[in-house]
């Protein structure tokens, strides 16, 4: 190591009132912890619930889950309107952004119980277990929403990945649901590895795990020790590009994705990649500005994660799967947001086409509000059409198909529209949402996204996004053609639960009302501050 | 300059989607009541549509009946609705055609009687949104929303290869009009500082307007390069760009040579509604979107690419009317006179020009009726055969006295006969071309086009209708139902009415002409001509920026300045 003495006393200087005396604490630095703690409760409860309950029916555990996850986002919604600003002696972030991804992730993390509800009870499979390992990975969520040190940025992660896990594991019975969990657990142990270790190199370097002190020092020293810095932060940004499923981390996404619980692929998709991109924008905002390079990593990163994830998408005819790489294409999009966030610092970089070109004179005053907006935006717009697309699939999975080669076969889908129109309707609705079709959710998030991308000068990332989606549109399609153009084959339908079809029922509303009459919505978002260094 | 406001035009886009909703809520095995709901539905809309024609006055100004709400205003984008003439008149097209859409499949469609009818009817809202929105986000939502409904029309009630067709149909105009998507968000932050940018078509008209004339200044006479604003800078060197995209996204929906080789599919494919909405309103917002948006948006760009855009429309007449010739499949070939004709609506528009332009509006409502009923006609004659081939059918005329006057009315209608609607549109085409900057040799392509046009239509009749019965099955067709020849009628009566009094439509017309000419000689390259300088003078002003709906609007925030509110 090459910690110098200086550097070393440095280290301890920045750090005195947690070493000297006992910080205090003002009540409000814990309230966006709040959710949080409300679903850490909560989960313990329903672990011990399997304990120490004497009761037959297990209804209940479900009916918890998601009233804590509704109660806990009512107090993230709350918390949006809190001021901007360090808590905790520097190790959390309390601001607008961290409150909407814990919101998404509270969302997530209803919807999915809700949907385990009934597809759970379909296999006699009930345990407070699986709830309460949901409501901690959406703690884990949470928490990593507010985390700004390296170590809490870490545990968080590691909280709502080890739960995670086990949740993908958790349908034992089914030997695709070990092998995922099996899977996840391996590499996301590697990524995490990965990233912990890029930690301590960048702490050598600079002395500091805080983000906000890591913005100050990484100039000084990316030009002191650029052979201990650019590993370190190279190896942080793969790590989280892991967890948010960016090529070429992508490959574990479509086992994973397939293998585990129908619900529990809703909750990863739609939760865990809110999370991880609140942690790769957290970094990302903190590091970006100090060399050009982030910028063409980040535009390339978005530009190979739209178009792999798009192509693979269209050769895929299992439509889990399907789906599991349009959330890669998805992400690819959010990228062109993440890297328009830092873009007015380095206007004018001729890097071909993915250079920004100077559109409108954009300021980091200007372009970050927008930018961030356009993640959020489309973080919830995703959020909310995937829940409600995996929740399609959960509603006709039987399970008698369960290990079977063909179990997600596209002819799983043939003529759902005569057989449960409702269903195809609303499947019809999330399709065309997430293929940014207007009137719906997903075309405001492209919108907003794209006009960030434009506004930012990255014209040609922009005009890459637009092709691949429209690539994209085709496999979406695809679903719609084998729903409402194909016979119907006469096996039965598997039976129905009315929290399965809340689901479907809110998500396929939500995706309408909110893409035509988003109304206060976009206000919100647009005081969703973000805590940025300065 | 208009403040008055009219919430006439939100009954005209939303009805026809109220009565979707009365659909769905009706029990999908009455078959019959699903119908006549439909029916009742667009019947409404056509009186809607009628009235909103007959409040239109032709001398008042550019945007009429106009209504605006605040509707997602962080993005600069808002609700407003409006027609000028042209658009009025695309609108009464549109609304007639509808009952008629209805009628031509009353008994074609026997099976999901109910979601065909609610796609006709969202399209019908989705067609009306678009021809009124005068918001270009807005226009842009209508413009994609149309592809839905019609996607599903093709892909579940069409022929065979019915999902091969819709899929190339969906693709082929989502390519295009996102990249529109991008130039349009990439003209929105060029149009002004922060806080003053709107996606309205008139304030963004009006921002860009001065970047243009410098744009077309520096293209004369490069001592006017120097010290442009950086507006006009960004639109000189980007123009292109920009201008490709949307002229792309319009091309495609056109369709004009090369992209035009999703109709031909997409027309055989599709059912007699599919065909007639497609073939009657859906091609023009391609026309329509040229008209408003791309020409008048970036005229530097509109002349300086207008011979690329000429020679490709020539082509599309040209190859379009001798793709005719080789075809035996009756759909497939009204679909290439499509693009044959669709060429002329192009090459009127790209003269530049008073008499062109006109031709090419009037070409526009031509197109919707003559070739509306081409499809529709031939409709009929598949819903009793259920043969597309020239070769299964001759000697029709015996059986079908009436079915085969109508057929030949409409083909000389599409052939331009004196006397009916077709002959004013390109005559008026034609003469344009004469008269404008463009080559002669262009001019005598085109005609060439029309000739062509007379031998492939006059062919179809000769072998469809004349000659030897030569299938024992024609011998016996019925000819046309009461309820097919009230289908029908209003088609052929309007061939007429168009072809011998056209004033009162001109009249209509006549001032979107003269500002859509106007706006684009704003950047032409020598502005020698009188007649160009005095349209200037006369006709170009900035547009107005229109009023706000009184009642809706809170008073505390501003149009055009997001970011005060709290």
């Amino acid at each position: 190591m090459s910690a110098s003495p200086s550097l070393a006393s440095s280290m301890l200087s920045t750090m005195p009132a947690s070493t000297a005396s006992l910080p205090s604490f003002s009540l409000l630095e814990f309230q966006p912890l709040l959710p949080a703690a409300i679903l850490a409760v909560t989960a313990m409860l329903l672990m011990l619930s399997e304990a120490f309950s004497v009761s037959k029916s297990r209804s209940y555990q479900a009916i918890l889950a998601a009233v804590a996850s509704v109660v806990a986002g009512f107090l993230a919604f709350q918390n949006t309107q809190l001021p901007v600003g360090l808590i905790l002696d520097g190790r959390g972030v309390m601001d607008g952004f961290s409150s909407w991804i814990t919101l998404i992730a509270c969302f997530a993390a209803g919807m999915s119980s809700l949907l385990a509800f009934g597809f759970f009870r379909q296999r006699n499979a009930e345990r407070g277990e699986f709830y309460g390992l949901l409501l901690f990975s959406a703690a884990g969520m949470s928490l990593l929403a507010v985390s700004n040190e390296f170590i809490t940025l870490f545990v968080n992660l590691e909280l709502m990945s080890l739960a995670t896990y086990a949740l993908a594991a958790f349908w034992r019975r089914s030997s695709r649901s070990v092998e995922a969990g099996f899977k996840y657990f391996i590499l996301g142990a590697f990524a995490s590895a990965i990233l912990i270790y890029g930690v301590a190199l960048l702490y050598g370097a600079t002395g500091t795990t805080q983000l906000d002190m890591l913005h100050h020092q990484l100039p000084k020293a990316l030009e002191d020790t650029p052979w201990l810095t650019w590993p370190g932060l190279i190896l942080v940004l793969a790590g989280l590009s892991f967890k948010i499923a960016a090529v070429p981390l992508h490959m574990w996404t479509p086992d994973v994705y397939e293998g585990a619980p129908t619900p529990v692929t809703a909750l990863m998709s739609a939760g865990i990649k809110a999370a991880a991109f609140v942690a790769l924008v957290r970094v990302v905002l903190h590091v970006g500005d100090s060399s050009v390079v982030f910028l063409h990593l980040l535009s390339f990163l978005a530009a190979i994660t739209m178009v792999v994830g798009n192509l693979l998408a269209i050769a895929q005819r299992n439509v889990k799967r399907m789906l599991a790489y349009s959330s890669i294409a998805h992400a690819g999009y959010i990228l062109i947001g993440v890297a328009a966030l830092f873009t007015a610092n380095h206007l004018g970089n001729d890097v071909g086409v993915l250079s920004a070109t100077n559109v409108a004179n954009p300021t980091a005053e200007t372009l970050r509000p927008m930018a961030l907006q356009g993640i959020l935006f489309y973080l919830l717009s995703y959020a909310i059409t995937v829940v409600g697309a995996f929740g399609v699939l959960a509603a006709i999975e039987k399970r008698e198909d369960d290990g079977a080669a063909d179990a997600w076969d596209l002819n799983k889908l043939s003529g759902l529209a005569t057989r449960r129109p409702g269903w195809a309707l609303a499947m019809a609705l999330f399709m065309f949402s997430m293929g940014g079709i207007p009137s719906t959710i997903g075309f405001l998030g492209k919108l907003y996204l794209f006009k960030a991308g434009i506004s930012a000068g990255l014209i040609g990332l922009s005009v890459l996004g637009v092709l691949a989606s429209a690539a994209g549109m085709y496999y979406y399609l695809r679903v719609i053609v084998y729903m409402y153009m194909k016979p119907s084959p006469e096996t039965e339908m598997g039976a129905r639960h009315w929290s399965t079809e809340f689901v479907l029922a809110a998500s396929a509303v939500a995706v309408v009302l909110l893409g035509l009459l988003p109304g206060p919505l976009l206000d919100w978002l647009r005081q969703a501050a973000l805590f940025a260094p300065n | 300059m208009n403040a008055s406001s009219s919430p006439l035009l939100n009954y005209v886009v939303f009805l026809p989607m109220a009565f979707a909703f009365l659909v769905l809520l009706l029990p999908g095995n009455e078959k019959g009541q699903i119908r006549f709901a439909t029916l009742l539905g667009m019947l409404v809309n056509l009186v809607t549509g009628i009235w909103a024609f007959a409040a239109f006055n032709p001398a008042g100004s550019e945007f009429q009946l106009e209504y605006r709400l605040f509707w997602l205003s962080d993005l600069g984008i808002s609700y407003h609705l409006g027609v000028d003439g042209l658009a009025v008149a695309l609108v009464l097209l549109t609304a007639l055609l509808g009952p008629l859409v209805v009628l031509s499949s009353w008994r074609f469609v026997e099976e999901r009687v109910k979601e065909f009818h609610v796609c006709l009817l969202v399209l019908q809202t989705a067609m009306m949104g678009a021809l009124c929105s005068l918001d270009v986000m807005l226009f842009y939502i209508f413009f994609e929303a149309m592809l839905i409904p019609m996607y599903f029309l093709i892909g579940v009630f069409g022929s065979e290869e019915r999902q091969k067709a819709a899929l190339k149909f969906f693709l082929y105009t989502l390519v295009g009009s996102l990249l529109m998507l991008l130039a349009l968000l990439w003209v929105f932050f060029l149009s002004g500082p922060e806080g003053t940018r709107s996606f309205d078509y008139a304030a963004l008209y009006n921002n860009l307007m001065e970047a243009n004339r410098e744009v077309s200044l520096c293209m004369q006479n490069n001592a006017h390069c120097s010290n442009l604003s950086a507006t006009a800078a960004a639109l000189l060197k980007w123009g292109p760009w920009m201008f490709g995209a949307f002229a792309l996204a319009f091309a495609i929906k056109v369709p004009m040579f090369p992209v035009h080789t999703w109709l031909p599919d997409a027309h055989v494919q599709a059912p007699v509604a599919g065909s007639m909405v497609l073939a009657g309103v859906l091609l023009k917002m391609g026309t329509f979107g040229f008209w408003r948006y791309a020409m008048p948006l970036f005229p530097a760009q509109a002349w300086a690419y207008q011979n690329v855009l000429v020679a490709l429309s020539l082509i599309g007449i040209v190859y379009g009317a001798l793709m005719c010739l080789a075809q035996k499949d009756i759909k497939k070939l009204i679909a290439y006179s499509s693009v044959s004709h669709m060429g002329f609506c192009m090459l009127g528009m790209l003269t530049f020009q008073a008499e062109g332009t006109m031709g090419a509006a009037y070409q526009m409502l031509n197109h919707g009726v003559s070739t509306g009923a081409l499809f529709l006609l031939f409709g009929m004659l598949y819903e009793r055969r259920h043969l597309r081939n020239m070769t299964d059918y001759g000697g029709i005329a015996k059986a079908m006295p009436i079915f085969t006057v109508f057929f030949l009315i409409i083909t000389f209608s599409s052939i331009a006969v004196p006397g009916t609607n077709g002959f004013v549109g390109e005559f008026l085409v034609l003469l344009g071309t004469f008269k404008s900057n463009l080559p002669l040799w262009a001019g005598i392509l085109a005609t060439t086009g029309v000739i062509f046009g007379a031998a492939y239509m006059l062919w179809v009749v000769q072998r469809v209708f004349f000659g030897p019965v030569t299938q024992q099955a024609n011998a016996g067709l019925k000819d046309l139902r009461f309820r097919e020849f009230v289908t029908a009628l209003p088609l052929v009566l309007l061939v007429f009415v168009m072809g011998l009094k056209p004033q009162p439509i001109l009249e209509v017309l006549s001032p979107s002409v003269k500002r859509y000419v106007a706006r684009v000689h704003q950047a032409k390259p020598n502005p020698e001509s009188n007649t160009a300088r005095e349209l200037l003078r006369m006709h170009v002003r900035e547009l107005p920026t229109p009023k706000l709906a009184q009642a809706q609007v809170d008073d505390s925030q501003p149009l055009n300045q997001p970011g005060e509110r709290q």
